[in-house]
């Protein structure tokens, strides 16, 4: 599939030349049309809303950035921090949205496994994926972004396991992004009844400080019985908006693993949405976040029960230095008659300096009697005896407050099962940690 | 420690845009500075509530103090400072020089 128009903005003279370069089938191209009119339709969203009174995006001029141009010419792959000393059993790597690199173990397409850019696995197996592509998981009607995502991707990655099969390595995805680059990357996990697997996906710039724009959704399928872990790194340059949709569906007995790391970008809102849909559902979300300078993270997490007998358990961890700031809102929602729920969200920020800002806003909106969900909040400063406790015993104050971090992090890092994105996001975080008077 | 300057001076807007009293919002850089217009001076901050992070300039104007439009957060336009409650810390307050009719800017960091 070629993607050959001109970086022109998100108008509609661009939307149609990026349509007419695609040649996609006629439900697609709906499905493209009836996002674009949305996108057209709203305004993005402004700081009257509660989901945005705390993230201001009054600079963002989205007419800074258009549509995906001719392919990059380069092949530049930043340096990927999950899949160093990994052995994978499929990697795949894109360039401003335009997948570059993909590749599966011929031992694992023979079992009818599936993996790569999005964009040419529909080609080839467009009526497979139809239903999870047409059941519009992320509504792109949520927001702007999430239109534009809907109306605009291109590149991307999908995941298709069938029915028994079981990856007994992680499969690695990397999106990169040029300074001032776009990407509209889609990501589509579909695990079929019984399968495994586990999905690294990573981002990064080519510059640390680079500019850019992401606009992207992520939506995840477990199937009955099947087991997934899923790893998402936020790497980006510290000058990049990143607005994302993520959105897993766990079917009846089914469990859901997923890893969130947040380290990069200029501003970056999140929503993840986590959907318990069949009994014994289980799904165990670990987010480990750091921010510094005047970076703005905000996320959004709903975990939504809709079966009885299902558990989920949230855990987000915070350290903000310089005059950083982190939003996050949690919401456990249990419908009527989900009785035997088990839920619980917890968010622990660590203040380093005190020109940090840390927002956490926890919630709970249960419509059944017999359930336990419970939730807490804590936002703290390091402590100073325990700084002085260290020095005492021959630690500088820099070794003394990478050991509080580190241990401030312990807890999640010691519910992550995979040791390569245990170890990136502690050096990430080591590597961080300025001094501090 | 107290912020300091690290940038230039920049031209945001000519004297006669913004009436006396008056204020609005300029783009300076990555920042939105709030700029007041009070008694034949011109002043900035940050647009940034230091309560809840609320746009300043879209508030009350009452002599040199602004009022934040979500709780009533009042700071001086002058100096940043917090002059009430809910708001305890001073919001950065920038550098303004007139040169002929062009306001100019200069940030202060922090």
């Amino acid at each position: 599939m070629t993607t050959t128009v001109a970086e022109t903005g998100f108008h509609p003279q661009a939307f149609e030349q990026f349509l007419s370069a695609r040649r996609e089938p006629s439900w697609l191209t709906d499905l493209r049309r009836r996002a674009w009119r949305a996108f057209r339709e709203l305004d993005l969203p402004d700081s009257r809303s509660e989901e945005w009174r705390r993230t201001d995006i009054r600079l963002l001029r989205l007419d800074r950035f258009g549509l995906a141009a001719v392919p990059a010419p380069t092949v530049v792959e930043p340096e990927a921090l999950l899949a160093a000393n990994v052995e994978l059993a499929g990697r795949t790597a894109s360039l401003d949205t335009h997948v570059q690199t993909a590749e599966l173990g011929a031992r694992w397409s023979a079992q009818g496994v599936m993996f790569g850019s999005l964009d040419d696995l529909l080609a080839e197996h467009g009526d497979l994926f139809r239903p999870y592509l047409t059941r519009r998981i992320v509504d792109p009607r949520v927001d702007k972004f999430a239109a534009l995502s809907g109306a605009c991707w291109s590149g991307g990655t999908l995941l298709y396991v069938p029915r028994g099969v079981a990856i007994d390595r992680p499969l690695h995805t990397f999106s990169g992004l040029s300074p001032g680059g776009v990407d509209l990357g889609r990501t589509l996990v579909v695990l079929d009844e019984g399968a495994e697997a586990t999905l690294l996906a990573e981002t990064g710039s080519l510059e640390a400080s680079g500019a850019g724009l992401h606009c992207g959704t992520t939506e995840i399928i477990v199937g009955p019985g099947a087991r997934l872990r899923y790893v998402g790194l936020q790497n980006w340059g510290t000058g990049v908006w990143h607005f994302a949709h993520q959105k897993a569906v766990v079917e009846r007995g089914g469990r859901l693993q997923w890893t969130i790391g947040a380290l990069g970008s200029r501003l970056a809102k999140v929503n993840q949405h986590v959907v318990l849909a069949g009994r014994d559902a289980d799904v165990q979300v670990n987010g480990v976040m750091f921010t510094e300078g005047k970076q703005h993270l905000s996320y959004h997490t709903l975990q939504h029960h809709r079966e009885p007998y299902c558990h989920s358990d949230f855990l987000y961890k915070g350290a903000l230095q310089d005059r950083s700031h982190l939003v996050w809102r949690g919401m456990i929602k249990v419908d009527p008659g989900c009785d035997k729920t088990d839920a619980y969200q917890r968010d622990d920020n660590l203040l380093l300096s005190e020109s940090a800002r840390a927002d956490s806003i926890p919630g709970l909106e249960i419509e059944a009697d017999d359930v336990r969900c419970s939730h807490g909040a804590t936002a703290g400063r390091v402590d100073d005896e325990q700084i002085f406790y260290a020095q005492n015993r021959g630690l500088t104050r820099k070794e003394a407050v990478r050991m509080i971090v580190a241990g401030f992090f312990q807890q999640v890092f010691d519910r992550i099962t995979i040791d390569s994105v245990r170890d990136a996001l502690g050096d990430a975080i080591r590597r961080r940690v300025r001094e501090y008077q | 420690m107290e912020p300091h300057s690290t940038s230039e001076f920049v031209p945001v807007c000519q004297v006669s845009d913004l009436p006396d009293p008056g204020k609005t919002v300029v783009e300076v850089g990555d920042r939105l500075v709030a700029l007041f217009h009070v008694s034949g001076t011109f002043w900035a901050l940050d647009d940034l509530c230091t309560h809840d992070g609320g746009p300043l300039a879209e508030g009350e104007l009452r002599g040199y103090t602004i009022i934040c439009p979500r709780h009533g957060a009042q700071f001086d336009v002058r100096d940043g400072r917090a002059l009430t409650m809910p708001a305890t810390q001073a919001t950065v307050a920038h550098e303004v020089k007139v040169e002929g009719d062009d306001v100019l800017i200069r940030l202060k960091d922090g």
